[in-house]
């Protein structure tokens, strides 16, 4: 489904970082691991189509990213891609459901692969082990484990192809970031997603089914 | 999206509700100044209005105006009165009325003229002089006085009061020999009207018999002024004329025919042009009003400008969560734009609503105080203008914020 080949960034301090080939199948889980600075932001990033790509090809199934103009990246992203950040990004004056909803706000393709998007996101939410009592509450007044689960609701609604998830369980306790992957691990739908996680802890490996290095 | 939207503004009420309250305050200021810089000169052009020509002394034009209809400064010269009939002869004339300047009461001037003045001359734009209190009688010890004059000086119908010969208030200089007694009280005209106490022409000759050259040289006290002959009381000469014409159309015939006049130099003045030059002389204080209403509506801009950049600067992050999810950068040039479009169109509405509700109030109040005449309008076409000019500056303006969340990488802000 993914291909990443001969993928370079340079940054802004000629600092250069060459990326192997990674190949991501359907129902994949892969996590890139590495120490900070390595570059497994970056390349989510790149994958997301949120930095351009410099040299190398990132392809999602026929389509090649690095071919893309910005507006189509943005749209590519809006209906294949959900996103679970390090630092969560959900926005404090929406509630809990309205979070979520953004996932299919501005992208009508992945809107119309939910028919009752209130039905999914309750659905969701349960999956991630919360109560759905919580979708009329601001997001500011949940834990932070419960924000993360609205985070994951959010990059999951809509059944984007791929889930990215940046050092989505650094905030969280040992137990916690299991029971984490778990909820995520029965919640993504392994028939048509793939989930590509990024974190320096490396006993999280166990959970999934491919693991690539950065150095 | 508008819930985003409408939602997202909600979050940042306080902030919004300042700025709009900022450009509103500063659009209420700039339309009230031009609204009180239009009503000035439209007042200023209808200090005196139904008067087709003014007839003076041949000079300049514009003192005569500034003597007959604004009070300001000395007739140098008078017209006889042979020619003033002569002049009500012409078969343009629909109607003339005399005016003779020369005295006053505690520095207001006295115009002596007759009751036609109180039909003829119409202010503020054709209203008719109309009484407040007593009536326009003009008997030979009547006095006719303005409202500021009136209030000022706390005068009441049936008051006597002894004028002045000239305008200063010497010793000497007091017609303190004969007493003219307050027939009437003038409403606010918001014009020189108000400031002005009005005799009768056989008044004025009355008060001078006994005076030649400035000096009095014998006091009317103990004359029996009933036994003194009308004839002696006929004018000799007068200050001007205040001329309506049958026809606006013969106006420049007329004033030929009062060029062409060959028992004395005389001139005819034709107010709204006369007016005109008057404010274009004056007119520093419009150009003051246009500088000051440019300069309000620049920092009013400014003040919009950097304020929706400032709100946009603490609402990058969540711009860029909807970016991250998928909002195409013009859904967020969409979102910004129609923000600015919002306080500008809210702002506009209350200004708007502001001035309606003062102008309707407030406009005989500005008329009777000021003498600003003021007309009840939503918006004048000139505003509109004015306005839209606001509007397309605030919505251009928000580009400014819009490309740079455009150019912004998503990876800078949520990493």
């Amino acid at each position: 489904m993914i291909c990443i080949k001969d993928l370079i960034y340079r940054y802004d301090d000629n600092k250069t970082i060459s990326f192997p080939d990674i190949d991501i199948n359907v129902s994949d889980k892969v996590l890139i691991v590495g120490p900070s600075g390595c570059g497994k932001s970056t390349l989510l990033n790149l994958i997301a189509g949120a930095i351009k790509i410099q040299k190398g090809s990132i392809s999602f199934e026929s389509t090649k990213l690095e071919k893309m103009s910005s507006i189509s990246l943005d749209r590519f992203r809006a209906e294949n891609i959900g996103y679970i950040f390090q630092t969560l990004n959900l926005i404090p004056f929406l509630s809990v459901y309205e979070n979520i909803e953004l996932g299919v706000k501005f992208s009508t393709k992945r809107a119309s692969r939910v028919d009752d998007i209130t039905e999914e996101i309750r659905r969701l939410i349960n999956s991630l082990g919360l109560d759905t009592s919580v979708l009329k509450r601001k997001v500011s007044q949940l834990s932070i484990g419960q924000q993360q689960r609205v985070a994951a609701a959010r990059a999951l609604l809509g059944k984007p192809a791929l889930l990215l998830a940046d050092e989505p369980t650094s905030a969280l306790d040992r137990k916690s970031a299991m029971n984490f992957l778990n909820e995520i691990d029965n919640t993504f739908d392994k028939s048509c997603q793939s989930l590509l996680m990024v974190s320096h802890d490396e006993s999280l490996i166990s959970y999934f089914d491919k693991v690539v290095r950065l150095n | 999206m508008y819930r985003l939207f409408f939602k997202s503004i909600y979050s940042r009420l306080f902030p919004f509700v300042l700025i709009v309250i900022c450009l509103a305050a500063s659009i209420t200021m700039l339309l009230s100044i031009e609204r009180v810089k239009d009503g000035t000169k439209e007042s200023f052009s209808q200090s005196i209005s139904g008067v087709d020509t003014i007839i003076g002394p041949r000079g300049s034009a514009l003192e005569l105006v500034l003597y007959s209809v604004f009070h300001v400064g000395n007739p140098t010269n008078n017209i006889t009165y042979k020619t003033f009939e002569d002049i009500s002869k012409i078969k343009e004339v629909d109607w003339i009325v005399p005016i003779a300047l020369g005295d006053s009461y505690k520095g207001y001037r006295v115009i002596a003229t007759n009751t036609d003045y109180f039909k003829k001359i119409k202010h503020s734009g054709n209203k008719e002089i109309s009484l407040s209190k007593g009536s326009f009688q003009l008997g030979t010890n009547n006095v006719v006085i303005g409202s500021e004059l009136a209030k000022k000086l706390n005068l009441k119908i049936n008051q006597e009061i002894f004028i002045t010969h000239g305008q200063n208030d010497k010793i000497g200089n007091s017609h303190d020999d004969y007493g003219f007694q307050v027939s009437g009280i003038l409403k606010t005209t918001g014009t020189p009207i108000d400031k002005a106490l009005f005799i009768s022409l056989e008044g004025y000759e009355l008060v001078h018999l006994g005076w030649k050259s400035g000096r009095k040289l014998f006091s009317i006290k103990d004359f029996d002024i009933a036994s003194i002959p009308k004839e002696n009381l006929k004018s000799s000469t007068i200050t001007a004329a205040f001329v309506g014409l049958k026809s606006k159309i013969t106006t420049f015939k007329f004033t030929k025919k009062i060029r062409d006049y060959k028992e004395e130099p005389i001139s005819a003045v034709i107010p709204g042009i006369a007016l005109a030059e008057l404010w274009s002389i004056i007119g520093i204080v419009d150009k003051g009003f246009d500088f000051l209403s440019w300069l309000i509506i620049v920092i009013s801009l400014i003040a919009m400008i950097t304020l929706i950049m400032t709100s946009l600067e603490s609402r990058k992050r969540e711009m860029m969560i909807y970016r991250a999810n998928g909002a195409s950068p013009v859904d967020l040039s969409k979102m910004v734009i129609l923000e600015a479009a919002l306080i500008g169109l809210v702002s506009i509405f209350i200004s708007l609503s502001i001035l309606a509700v003062f102008n309707y109030f407030a406009a005989d109040y500005l008329n009777n105080v000021f003498g600003v005449s003021t007309q009840f309008n939503l918006i004048t076409p000139d505003e509109a203008l004015t306005l839209l000019t606001i509007f397309m500056i605030a919505l251009i303006s928000s580009f400014i914020p819009a490309i740079i969340i455009y150019r912004k990488n998503l990876n800078q802000s949520l990493s």
